[in-house]
């Protein structure tokens, strides 16, 4: 007999059942504050729909089984792609722009015994519809969710993925090279990234533009460099149009826990413009993460503007305290049930009250902490 | 902010430590290590611990170490998912595909079985090359797969090449170059970038001084 879980999946018990708890109830209130509205989507999608999504999709990562009709379904790896499906069905009548959240278990099958999760709950919001112009709000958003986390230090960092695109139409680096290049700046894996320019031949400012990208990061400070270091009008737009997204943060009050980095460059077939991840202190890899997927919705059929963003609070757990609750025992000798029961009804109104049988001759109330 | 870093025990070990005294860091406690796990640095806010490399990875991605020194051969054969900023230039050595002098397995027709303790790199180079293998993964004295008939031919780190020349193996084919790498846990560089800047600074100085002498005297 199996009593024990499969390989990345974890039972939740005790405090960090109350700890989650309470940080989705933190985190949701914040994405209701925004008139975001509550999508639930099944777990199962065919994987074909995922397919359909990512032209690089990573297949040996998703959960995979058969339907009766021997179609292949995968257990849902992230809640973007169902609601972009959901878009392009449900939603196909309705005007934009549409506002959704969600909160739900997401899969992937992880590395063996790396210490990583398979199933994590994803909480996030997509605002669907609307373009740039929406950057800001997105943004803040997610600065006010990373706020709800009540801790001290964390940091959500932006980044532009036109940035590198567009560097790499002005260059005319050859579509072959690109994908390449963009991992090796996104890794900040600065020997291979100049070993691999080294290779291509390019003009020298070129050239130094991208091996300087990789450590294009930090506050304010970070947009002069930028500036200087941008070869064509069109990458100064873009940092002149990160800076005024910065303006526009401080004027909105977002002063501190923002830093850029023109070097984030992942996944570059599905971010089409700014994107962001947010870090904490103690989790060594990122808890909050999103941007703008201006092309994703285009594959379901609805050529639609999307930005949106996800926590995956089971990382932030361990880095939380558990919230302390009063609660109420109440010892009741056999004789005294319904005597017990009816005290335990009037306490319930403002209580969490739990009856335990006992040897005593009287009832017995005792508050305890959790 | 305090900074963990990783170091990998064993061929990496001395020259890192000697690395970080020449940068003026308080390396007393790593020197003079007896039993212990974790070092104090007598001079910065700086703890370091000793792991064997695939380790060294592991601590860096869960973010417990934000700096770690380790091989290139087992970043790439572990895939490595942290930002990997700087070339320490010691520790080089090549990954190379060898064989009996008889039996190069590029030319072999049929099927070929290579013998290696880094499968990933192994299985990637001739896959790279278009070629369709067998990987076998073997602990420990590689050479000894294809004298003994258990592989074609082995992929190995070579510093020297006396191992090989011993066993009577001949270099086919050089895959890549490797030597120490710095890796940062990405967490880490977002929240804590001044200090780690200041310490892969520091190291890079001494590699570029090191280059520059070698350049003199080269």
């Amino acid at each position: 007999m199996q009593i024990h879980t499969p390989l990345g999946m974890r039972d939740l018990i005790k405090d960090e059942v109350q700890k989650k708890e309470a940080l989705k109830e933190r985190v949701e209130n914040v994405f209701c504050a925004y008139g975001y509205q509550e999508v639930i989507a099944p777990t199962i999608e065919f994987l074909d729909t995922y397919q359909k999504a990512f032209s690089n999709l990573q297949v040996e990562q998703m959960y995979k089984f058969f339907d009766a009709q021997s179609q292949i379904l995968a257990l849902r790896m992230d809640m973007t792609v169902p609601i972009a499906r959901i878009c392009a069905s449900k939603y196909k009548d309705a005007l934009p722009p549409y506002r959704f959240r969600y909160c739900s278990n997401v899969f992937k099958v992880r590395e063996s015994f790396a210490g990583r999760r398979s199933e994590v709950t994803d909480c996030g919001v997509e605002l669907i519809g609307l373009d740039e112009q929406s950057d800001l709000e997105v943004i803040a958003c997610a600065l006010d969710t990373m706020a709800a986390f009540e801790m001290d230090h964390y940091t959500l960092e932006i980044g532009n993925s036109s940035f590198f695109k567009v560097a790499c139409q002005c260059a005319k680096i050859p579509e072959d090279k690109r994908e390449e290049l963009a991992q090796k700046i996104d890794q900040k894996s600065l020997v291979d990234l100049k070993a691999l320019l080294d290779s291509m031949d390019l003009d020298p400012e070129i050239c130094l533009f991208f091996e300087k990208l990789p450590l294009l990061n930090g506050e304010a400070e970070v947009f002069e460099e930028a500036w200087r270091i941008s070869f064509d009008p069109k990458l100064q737009k873009i940092v002149r149009e990160l800076q005024k997204l910065y303006d526009n943060l401080q004027t909105l009050g977002y002063m501190d826990h923002i830093s850029f980095d023109f070097g984030k460059v992942p996944h570059l077939d599905y971010y089409t413009g700014i994107l962001f991840e947010g870090f904490v202190q103690g989790v060594g890899v990122s808890v909050l993460s999103g941007g703008r997927y201006d092309s994703l919705l285009k594959k379901f059929g609805r050529d639609l503007p999307a930005c949106g963003f996800s926590v995956k609070l089971d990382y932030l757990l361990e880095s939380l305290k558990a919230p302390s609750k009063k609660v109420l025992r109440l010892y009741y000798p056999p004789n005294k049930q319904l005597e017990a029961y009816q005290k335990a009804q009037i306490l319930r109104q403002d209580h969490e009250v739990s009856l335990i049988p006992s040897e005593s001759k009287e009832i017995r109330i005792e508050e305890v902490s959790l | 902010m305090s900074l963990s870093i990783a170091l990998t025990k064993g061929r990496l070990e001395k020259k890192t430590v000697a690395m970080l005294e020449r940068m003026g860091y308080g390396t007393e406690n790593l020197k003079d290590k007896g039993r212990a796990l974790v070092f104090e640095d007598t001079k910065k806010d700086i703890r370091y611990f000793l792991v064997k490399s695939n380790d060294v990875i592991t601590y860096v991605n869960h973010g417990v170490a934000d700096i770690g020194v380790v091989g290139k051969d087992t970043l790439m054969e572990r895939g490595n998912q942290n930002y990997e900023l700087l070339d320490l230039e010691f520790g080089k050595c090549k990954f190379c595909v060898a064989s009996l002098p008889d039996q190069d397995v590029f030319q072999k027709v049929g099927h070929v079985k290579i013998g290696t303790k880094y499968p990933q790199v192994a299985r990637e180079y001739f896959l790279s090359r278009g070629i369709d293998v067998e990987v076998i993964k073997i602990d420990g004295s590689v050479e000894l797969a294809p004298i003994l008939g258990l592989a074609d031919g082995i992929v190995d780190i070579v510093e020297t090449g006396t191992t090989l020349k011993e066993n009577g193996l001949v270099i086919l084919e050089e895959v890549c170059e490797i030597s120490a790498r710095v890796i940062v846990n990405k967490a880490s560089f977002k929240l804590k970038r001044n200090e780690i800047m200041a310490v892969v600074r520091d190291l890079e100085s001494v590699v570029k001084e090191d280059a520059h002498k070698n350049g003199f005297e080269g």
